[in-house]
């Protein structure tokens, strides 16, 4: 957030607690004591002069706390009312003249000495310390705002009936399809189509205007780190500095608040395992002060977050041994270095024998891995020794509408999220190999896992001599779904399936069509589970799908 | 339902003192299984035609799959599956029952919706502890009517009791 917006939000905030205070005032003008209201408003002031304060208005900050001084007194009645309503109300507009001094010139940083001694001498008996303040008649109508605050729930509201409005829209250009053929007067099938593709813009701006409307920077989240960054590198003795880029990419509020939990876990564990102490990393030829990087860009419909350090790495041969001694992989089987490092997202995993009391209880990455999923995103990791290690998050702009794949397998039709898919193949029957009693199809010059949607869902397999390939990417991972046919690209509305019969393993969510049918949609990381743990003949890793929380 | 008042203060002490105590009799919408079954009227929203049934993969046996209910995901309980009798096939005559629990909506597939009727308090024993076995504490009595036996279900128990069984068949799943 630049500092302009700052200022912004901090006036739009004291503009509300000034006219809580002067309402506050009036009341106890009209009908005398009253502890509640003096209660109320020692809270507005308290944040306001909380927020001053934050700002850097010293004198303001200082001034409003002798307010605040005054009515704790009037409300513990050791101060009477009367003699310093006046002076109460007077202090009111001062803070109106203040506040509009930083409207004008937000660098102007309005001296209230006198104004704080005058109360100061009031207190102390001495009447009459102050100057009656004299207030431009238009400051009583506070700054113009040109935000304003709206209940999260109302734009929710908002994006679901924009949500029932693509479907009505996918629906009736169906309908339209089909009248095509059937129309004989032409023009009119034409003034429909032209109208129909209006109404798909309006639509379209519609929600991406709705959806605009919900979106916050995510300095949001990264303003949340700096304080935990210093405290924990200071309790461990490392100098750790964290930079931040592209931190005013904006990003739906849903998945601003889902984001948290993960980074904080990533962060914690780049500084708990990453960074080294300032003398080992001298010794290495690095600076002794470590960074991190938290950075945000936007590329076409989807957020890319990465929090990248210059620590050690990751060490892959402990990985590897941590792996063997959980039970996630047998000690021979062959590894590249992608598989070893996705080991880290699995449940408890950890590669420290005893915990550690800050990290190393083996929680948290699986908790990230399974939140970014959630949110139908990928989690990439990257590490080299001794330069450091890379997470690579990859998210939707929106949580609620998504582009998905539409395929249809053993008579069912199922959702796939376009973010998880590279490309899809029409492959035949014979093009697939077994290895290892798994399958696989060769693809540009490597083997692919398959794993057929019918069999991972138990449904009966209709014999086809030509099928297709849903081939998902991550990172430099092939992954492929066998469907018996494509049904199209379309935009769906996710809606959560009831948890009340327990979740169901491999399905993110649901989505109504536009005939009325329910879709379900596929939670792609249950199959990169299903393809690895066929991959490593081991047990399969506890990750993702099935959440027991 | 025209015959229940809340009380002004909407509180469940206040309604617990009005009602809970002694129900002069139970209102209820009845379905058929083969046996006669009933759950109170105020946990019925409404009761719908059997189509359109998703199948949801890897869920309990008893989960029919989801319906959209007005743009709403709805699951759908076989009680047939759930309840452990025979299971019967859909017919022209089955519904779904869509009821209320706490803050669920959940649809109970049926063979048939018999009746909405009121059963006086008097006329309901609780359920003879021989047929009674741990997990079926659901079954909160059975109301004689006219030579009838209807037996009332708790759906708040029966749907717990479903989260617990899911949680452990969900430990060996995948």
């Amino acid at each position: 957030m630049e500092y302009s917006d700052l200022i912004r939000d901090f006036l739009d905030d004291a503009d509300g607690h000034i006219k809580a205070f002067d309402s506050s005032l009036m009341s106890l003008e009209k009908n005398g004591l009253n502890k509640d209201i003096i209660m109320g408003v020692l809270g507005s002031l308290h944040t306001l002069k909380g927020n001053a304060g934050m700002m850097g208005y010293e004198s303001l900050k200082n001034y409003i706390h002798q307010v605040e001084e005054i009515l704790k007194q009037i409300g513990e009645e050791t101060l009477e009312l009367d003699p310093v309503l006046d002076m109460l109300l007077n202090s009111s507009n001062v803070l109106r003249n203040s506040l509009q001094a930083i409207g004008n010139d937000p660098s102007a940083n309005p001296d209230l000495t006198e104004e704080t001694l005058g109360i100061q001498m009031q207190l102390e008996g001495a009447a009459g310390g102050c100057g009656k303040q004299v207030v431009d008649i238009s400051t009583y109508l506070g700054a113009r705002t040109k935000t304003i605050k709206v209940d999260f729930k109302r734009l929710d509201d908002l994006l679901n009936l924009v949500g029932e409005l693509v479907i009505f829209k996918t629906r009736l250009n169906q309908i339209e399809t089909q009248l095509r053929g059937e129309l004989t007067n032409k023009s009119l099938g034409r003034e429909l189509n032209a109208g129909l593709e209006l109404m798909g813009k309006t639509i379209g701006g519609l929600q991406e205007g709705i959806m605009r409307a919900r979106m916050l920077p995510v300095s949001h989240v990264f303003g949340k780190f700096p304080r935990m960054v210093r405290d924990l590198s200071k309790s461990q003795g490392k100098e750790i500095q964290l930079f931040f880029e592209g931190e005013d990419t904006e990003l739906d509020k849903t998945v601003i608040d889902e984001l948290e939990e993960p980074l904080l876990h990533i962060i914690r564990n780049a500084i708990d395992h990453g960074i080294e102490v300032p003398k080992d990393r001298v010794m290495k030829g690095k600076d002794h002060k470590g960074s991190i990087v938290l950075s945000a860009a936007q590329e076409s419909n989807f957020v890319i977050i990465r929090v990248k350090d210059d620590g050690k790495g990751i060490n892959f041969d402990e990985v590897r041994e941590a792996g063997v001694r959980k039970g996630l992989i047998q000690p021979d089987d062959p590894f590249d270095k992608d598989s070893i490092l996705s080991l880290i997202f699995a449940a408890g995993f950890t590669t420290k024998e005893e915990a550690s009391d800050i990290s190393g209880r083996g929680i948290g990455l699986d908790v990230v891995s399974r939140n970014i999923s959630k949110l139908n995103g990928q989690v990439i990791v990257d590490s080299s020794p001794q330069k450091g290690t890379t997470f690579t998050i990859k998210l939707p702009l929106s949580l609620a509408i998504i582009p998905a794949l539409m395929a249809e397998a053993g008579g069912e039709v199922y959702a796939i999220p376009m973010s998880a898919v590279d490309e899809s193949i029409k492959v035949r029957e014979e093009d697939i190999h077994v290895i290892n009693n798994r399958e696989v199809i060769q693809f540009r010059e490597k083997v692919m896992p398959v794993v057929r949607l019918d069999d991972f869902f138990g449904l009966d397999r209709k014999k086809r001599r030509r099928f297709y390939l849903i081939v998902l990417g991550k990172a430099d991972k092939r992954l492929a779904i066998a469907v018996d046919r494509l049904r199209g690209q379309q935009e769906i509305v996710i809606k959560p399936l009831d948890d009340t019969f327990g979740k169901s393993y491999g399905i993110a969510g649901a989505s109504i069509l536009g005939d009325g049918r329910i879709v379900l949609i596929i939670d792609v990381m249950s199959f990169w589970n299903k393809g690895q743990a066929l991959g490593h003949r081991g047990p399969g890793t506890a990750t993702g799908g099935v959440d027991n929380v | 339902m025209s015959d229940i008042r809340l009380p002004a203060s909407g509180l469940a002490e206040d309604i617990l003192v009005n009602y809970g105590e002694k129900p002069r009799e139970f209102h209820l919408v009845t379905f058929n299984l083969g046996e006669e079954y009933g759950v109170p009227i105020n946990q019925v929203q409404e009761i719908v035609r059997v189509g359109g049934i998703t199948m949801v993969p890897n869920s309990p046996s008893y989960m029919e799959g989801v319906i959209n209910l007005r743009g709403r995901v709805l699951p759908v309980l076989n009680l047939r599956k759930r309840l452990r009798i025979s299971s019967g096939k859909i017919s022209k005559a089955s519904r779904i029952v869509v009821t209320e629990v706490g803050s669920k909506v959940i649809g109970l597939l049926v063979d048939a919706v018999s009746h909405v009727i009121k059963v006086p308090a008097g006329f309901v024993e609780s359920a003879p502890e021989e047929v009674l076995e741990v997990d079926t504490d659901y079954i909160t009595g059975v109301g004689k009517l006219n030579g009838r036996l209807i037996i009332l279900l708790d759906l708040e128990k029966l749907l717990r009791r479903e989260k617990i069984e899911v949680k452990e068949a969900e430990t060996d799943s995948p």
